[in-house]
């Protein structure tokens, strides 16, 4: 196949400890190696920013987000950030687009590629809806795709943890990853889902759910366990209980500590939690809501067992979309806004809700401020993703406008300016001088999640890595990233190149070529005694509850074209 | 004063999108220059010129120009869309979406248009001396907001949903309204002087003042007294309380 060198670039990879440093990069195969032959095709990157193509490890862009589709057919006008959203007529490359906080299958892939991102993660996975989620994965170009899989409502899983049956939870969430292709456990407002189901919700972690006598905490312990029993590459991926509530960042943290003395035979993280900024809220109501980032990030600070993403929220029209069921429904009350609700039979829960985020409501911009402070407060930027929780922030396509904020002190008091006063006193933004450099923005885009999702071929340009490449039109020699934010955010909008697997498929912003990305999933191998045990309780489930029998249920080979199956053997 | 009169040659089974015909493209421009234009003919662009006659008279600004349409136009929409000054004129049914987006300027239908008449409307004004149909004033599927300002008067009868999502700007029907005038609206005004069914459901605000029967009144509305228009005195309602909406239904 094809050779590349990728001549001057000036290369941020954290991986391998690089830091914007002048060097030539070379290809073969769709891989990053040593050297290649003087017949390879050459790119003179001119000492452009070079990085690893990007990874969103938290991302709603397959599943859930039709619903968002179904209920915002204006969505497909928005033009809020030009260039990457609105309609846009197809070409001899491309496919038409449409859209913004939904933008259709397409768009997803163009539009991320455009912004140097290669691999994303779509962040809830229901299995019984999984053959729906691979179909909508092989409709978006380019790019190689993940996702995690819901665990935290499930009857079976409950039910094996009130019964203290580890080995069959541990087969059993093996099982569901098979079933549904996915990559890792999800578990998204442990037992809440559940109890949504007769219109409740539980308050913390040790409020038991309904019919089933397992508390959250119990549900996070047992399917972290479960998680480090089959060795799986990512830890267990934590929406915490008590989402969007002012005060709710005491569960956050209780949360976080539970899982304090877990430990992994993986290097990674035993926890990553997700959307922190939802969850980091301090105050009794929205009367005295504030920013709890400060006593979250100190926790952080002080531990080593977790990695988080920021769901850094962005000004303008957003769409919220979860399993969390029982937040939407707060939400579409309290936003007085239309609201999707679905029961997710056995398994979960599910609502969407349309949503703006204005500067000029305190509520909100308290809320823009808790993301960034998170993201600022926290020391070690490996701990750190950052993420819109995309489109429940905000649209993808704001990223390079929320770079800058983390980027340019001067930039966020541009914006903190249009601030009612109150929220001022609700924030700690302003007091805070920390600015991120180039190096630390590619951990918390593509190097962190390498290590946190175990991608040893994702996030870098080490040899052997894949030739996922990303070149920005920004000389990291001469830019002030911290002043020159207009640069940055252009440069980060439409890269000068995106090599996916070691082809060009954007060119000076544009797609150049639309190849078929990947889809990763693990395989986690159990004792078949184990396994053959867990499927008679399967099976008594289908037989009694599910609306489809199993052999309808499970994903088949037929709906991932390009699988990338990893195995995993169980400890 | 410029004036450009478009005759349709022949009627046409399929649909025109005639969203390029409006006094800001056609002013102080000649009858060539104006039959050249685009429009959309089914799923192929044809010239103005191919399927209309066109005769121009004058040369001036956008204000000062008038578009009459002849002929039968029922197969063509969007007639006016995003017009900002000026006047059309149209003697023939009109197909759907006509003065949609306007920002200011005067419509004039002498006979009926189909739905979404004066939709996402901003300013100017339509006259419809013949019967609306669906969404007379309404919005764009999703969309927060229908029409936000300027004035739809239509002469005879609407059908369903008689300024949809309507944030701004007056409605008066002189005819009848069928279900759900003035559904999700949040401000403007409708008058309705015949009857109608189910008004103002989930308004949050703005006024609708029905002079004829209103059947079938929604139970989510607080009768709040009385209230005199032009000498009539009115029940007062406010609601939509399940939308905890500060709207005016004004009955008889």
């Amino acid at each position: 196949m094809s050779e590349l060198l990728i001549k001057n670039a000036v290369v941020c990879d954290p991986i391998n400890n690089v830091n914007c440093e002048k060097m030539d990069i070379s290809v073969k195969d769709g891989k990053i190696v040593e050297s290649v032959s003087s017949g390879a095709k050459v790119i003179d990157a001119g000492g452009k920013l070079t990085m690893a193509g990007g990874v969103d490890g938290h991302t709603h862009c397959a599943g859930k987000i039709n619903v968002g589709r179904f209920m915002s057919p204006h969505d497909m006008r928005m033009t809020n950030v030009p260039g990457l959203s609105g309609k846009e007529a197809p070409t001899a490359t491309t496919r038409a687009q449409v859209g913004y906080n939904t933008p259709n299958a397409f768009a997803i892939g163009y539009r991320y590629a455009k912004l140097g991102y290669t691999t994303i993660g779509e962040a809830a996975i229901p299995i019984i809806g999984a053959r729906h989620t691979h179909e909508e994965f092989e409709a978006i170009p380019i790019l190689d795709k993940f996702g995690l899989t819901l665990f935290g409502s499930n009857w079976q899983v409950m039910e094996y943890i009130r019964d203290d049956e580890p080995e069959k939870l541990a087969a059993y969430v093996a099982w569901g990853l098979k079933a549904s292709r996915g990559y890792g456990i999800k578990i998204v407002n442990p037992g809440g889902g559940e109890a949504w189901g007769w219109g409740k919700n539980v308050s913390g972690l040790d409020d038991p759910v309904p019919n089933f006598d397992v508390t959250p905490a119990q549900i996070i312990m047992g399917l972290a366990e479960a998680n480090e029993k089959l060795n799986l590459p990512h830890s267990i991926h934590l929406h915490c209980n008590n989402l969007g509530k002012p005060g709710n960042y005491e569960t956050t943290i209780a949360s976080m500590k539970l899982l304090e003395n877990l430990k992994s035979n993986r290097d990674r993280q035993v926890l990553h939690v997700t959307h922190v900024q939802f969850n980091a809220y301090g105050g009794t109501s929205w009367r005295d809501f504030e920013s709890a980032a400060p006593q979250v990030s100190d926790y952080i600070n002080s531990t080593d067992h977790m990695t988080f993403d920021l769901g850094q929220a962005i000004f303008g029209p957003a769409m919220t979309m979860t399993a969390d069921g029982p937040v939407e429904y707060a939400n579409s009350r309290m936003l007085n806004a239309k609201w999707s609700n679905m029961d997710v039979e056995l398994e979960d829960a599910s609502g969407v809700v349309p949503i703006t985020y204005s500067p000029k409501n305190f509520v909100n911009a308290v809320q823009w401020a808790i993301g960034l402070e998170l993201a600022l407060l926290v020391d070690d930027p490996w701990k750190v993703m950052f993420t819109t929780d995309s489109p429940n922030g905000g649209s993808f396509v704001n990223y390079p406008e929320a770079y800058t904020y983390l980027m340019s002190a001067k930039r966020r008091a541009e914006v903190i300016e249009g601030f009612p006063e109150m929220a001022l006193g609700r924030m700690n933004i302003p007091g805070i001088d920390r600015e991120i450099d180039l190096y630390e923005l590619a951990i918390m885009t593509r190097a962190m999640q390498s290590k946190i999702y175990c991608m040893d071929t994702k996030g870098h340009l080490g040899v052997g890595a894949d030739a996922d490449i990303a070149i920005y039109d920004l000389k990291p020699d001469s830019v002030d990233t911290t002043v020159e934010y207009a640069a940055v955010k252009k440069a980060f909008s439409g890269a000068a190149y995106t090599i996916k697997s070691g082809e060009v498929v954007v060119k000076d912003g544009e797609i150049a070529m639309t190849p078929e990305g990947r889809t990763y999933w693990v395989n986690a191998k159990m004792p078949q005694a184990t396994v053959d045990a867990m499927q008679v309780d399967v099976a008594k489930k289908f037989k009694k509850y599910y609306s489809v029998s199993q052999s309808n249920y499970m994903v088949e080979d037929e709906y991932l074209p390009h699988p990338v199956e990893i195995t995993t053997e169980a400890v | 004063m410029q004036t450009v009169t478009l005759s349709l040659k022949e009627k046409n089974a399929i649909p025109i999108e005639a969203d390029t015909i409006n006094p800001d493209n056609f002013a102080s421009k000649s009858k060539d220059e104006i039959g050249a234009i685009l429009v959309w003919y089914g799923n192929a662009q044809v010239t103005i010129g191919e399927v209309f006659d066109v005769a121009v008279d004058g040369s001036d600004s956008t204000e000062n120009t008038k578009v009459v349409i002849n002929g039968d136009v029922s197969r063509v929409k969007r007639i006016g869309q995003e017009m900002s000054a000026g006047e059309i004129e149209i003697n023939s049914n009109v197909d759907m979406h006509c003065g949609s987006n306007m920002t200011g300027g005067k419509i004039t239908i002498n006979g009926d248009a189909d739905s979404w008449v004066g939709c996402e409307m901003k300013g100017g004004e339509i006259v419809v001396n013949g019967n609306g149909s669906y969404y007379v004033g309404g919005g764009y599927r999703g969309e927060a907001c229908g029409m936000k300002g300027g004035k739809i008067t239509v002469t005879g009868n609407v059908r369903d949903y008689l300024g949809e999502h309507m944030c701004g700007g007056e409605i008066v029907v002189k005819g009848d309204a069928g279900l759900l005038p003035g559904i999700s609206n949040n401000g403007g005004s409708i008058v309705i002087e015949g009857n109608t069914t189910m008004p103002a459901s989930e308004m949050k605000a703005g006024t609708i003042i029905i002079k004829g029967e209103a059947a079938e009144l929604l139970p989510s509305f607080a009768e709040d007294g009385t209230e005199d228009v032009d000498g009539v005195t009115y029940r007062k309602f406010a609601g939509d309380v399940n939308a905890n909406g500060k709207g005016v239904l004004l009955v008889k």
